[in-house]
């Protein structure tokens, strides 16, 4: 049986049309299911613990980059299979699963090409794309064994699904790609030095691949999982491997 | 019967569709560790990869793949490496398995076991320098030991 939640901003009538597509060629495969309408401030985990007690073991995530990390931010630990249908903008983690936007997306889901995925786990709960933390005074411990630390304020981007990329200058060809799936997490630290009288400068990225860190700062710093910013003073990040049951398309990009 | 045969292989095919379960895919990236120009890095750094260091290195240093240290970069610790190049300054003992280059810029103090070195003139090197493979191929013969070997041969031909 399938579940689907959609998501808040899906209620608007330019997403009408595409979702009415959808949902026929969802009933012509016959994997037409419950459509549940999500809000931004409700935790998903006992909504799906609830759905798959009545017998439901797909959950489909129709929206963006946006739901797909705030259902699987508390739901990754669900015993069901995953899928998405991503519609509308923001949509960069539909790529890396190789699932096209619309209604082509449907034939993806209805193919079931499943693929156990790592997740990122931090303070409590999951991310999936991206952990990013803001410019801040922090020092950064490696699998307990090294300690990595500058003088100036300092930027990570943890990467799992989607890949970081990032260009010294804006004509320059060399590109920073991760792969989204290989084990590990990466983390890029960007020093934040003062040049001259004017601002500051991203220095020279360090590059740390790894499987458990620390970030402890000072004072409180800002950290945005998935979209969703959180003040932390210590965050400890792991990689939980072959957490999530995921339908992803052919031409996925791991 | 002949309908009965007509529809078995449409059934298999939707429940072959129905269950692909794929082999995870997870390929090994090639992300070097790098270590950038203002960051310190201090206890025992180990990587799996190749690391790059421009930054400074205190404690040890382990890879089985190739490390290099850039102009500017500083490691205090002792360093093992499939392969190394040196253009900045390391303090501590260094252990390549393969391949070590000492550019003009480098600047080490500390023993140095390595296969094959390459040191560019101008660079700098206070220590030691062992090449394991010399001392398997020919060992030292001392005088007693060959006189030992003499009189067995002698008493084997007798």
């Amino acid at each position: 049986m399938y579940v689907y939640l959609y998501d808040n901003y899906l209620n608007s009538k330019k997403f009408q049309s595409i979702l009415k597509q959808i949902e026929i060629r969802l009933v012509d495969y016959g994997i037409a299911g419950k459509i549940l309408r999500l809000n931004n401030y409700v935790d998903v985990k006992p909504i799906i613990e609830d759905e798959i007690k009545r017998g439901a073991k797909n959950i489909v995530i129709v929206g963006n980059d946006r739901t797909f990390g705030h259902v699987l931010s508390r739901g990754a630990t669900c015993d069901c299979v995953f899928g998405f249908l991503p519609i509308g903008p923001d949509n960069t983690i539909a790529e890396v699963l190789g699932i096209p936007e619309g209604v082509e997306s449907s034939d993806i889901l209805a193919r079931r090409r499943k693929q156990k995925l790592d997740v990122g786990w931090f303070n409590n709960r999951y991310f999936v794309s991206q952990l990013h933390v803001m410019p801040a005074k922090v020092r950064v411990i490696y699998d307990e064994r090294f300690q990595v630390s500058t003088p100036f304020k300092m930027e990570v981007v943890v990467c799992n699904f989607q890949p970081f990329y990032w260009k010294r200058h804006k004509k320059d060809a060399e590109e920073f790609v991760v792969h989204p799936q290989d084990r590990k997490l990466e983390a890029f630290l960007r020093p934040l030095t003062k040049t001259g009288w004017f601002g500051y400068k991203y220095e020279d990225p360090s590059i740390f691949p790894f499987e458990e860190m620390e970030i402890i700062g000072d004072s409180p710093f800002v950290v945005e999982a998935d979209g969703k910013a959180t003040k932390e003073v210590k965050v400890k990040i792991k990689l939980a491997k072959n957490k999530i049951d995921m339908i992803v398309g052919r031409d996925r990009k791991f | 019967m002949i309908f009965k045969r007509q529809n078995t292989p449409v059934e298999e095919v939707d429940e072959a569709v129905e269950e692909v379960y794929e082999d995870a895919g997870h390929s090994e990236d090639n992300v070097d560790t790098v270590v950038g120009p203002s960051v310190n890095v201090e206890g025992d750094f180990a990587s799996e990869g190749n690391i790059v260091v421009k930054g400074t290195v205190t404690g040890s240093v382990h890879t089985s793949k190739n490390l290099l240290v850039e102009p500017g970069a500083r490691i205090i610790a002792n360093v093992k490496a499939g392969s190394a190049t040196i253009a900045g300054e390391v303090r501590g003992n260094m252990k390549i398995k393969d391949y070590l280059e000492l550019t003009a810029t480098a600047r080490v103090v500390g023993d140095i076991e390595a296969k094959t070195i390459a040191m560019e003139a101008g660079s700098l090197l206070c220590g030691k320098v062992m090449m394991p493979g010399l001392e398997a191929n020919e060992p030292r013969r001392s005088g007693r030991s060959r006189k030992s070997e003499d009189s067995s041969m002698e008493m084997g031909g007798e």
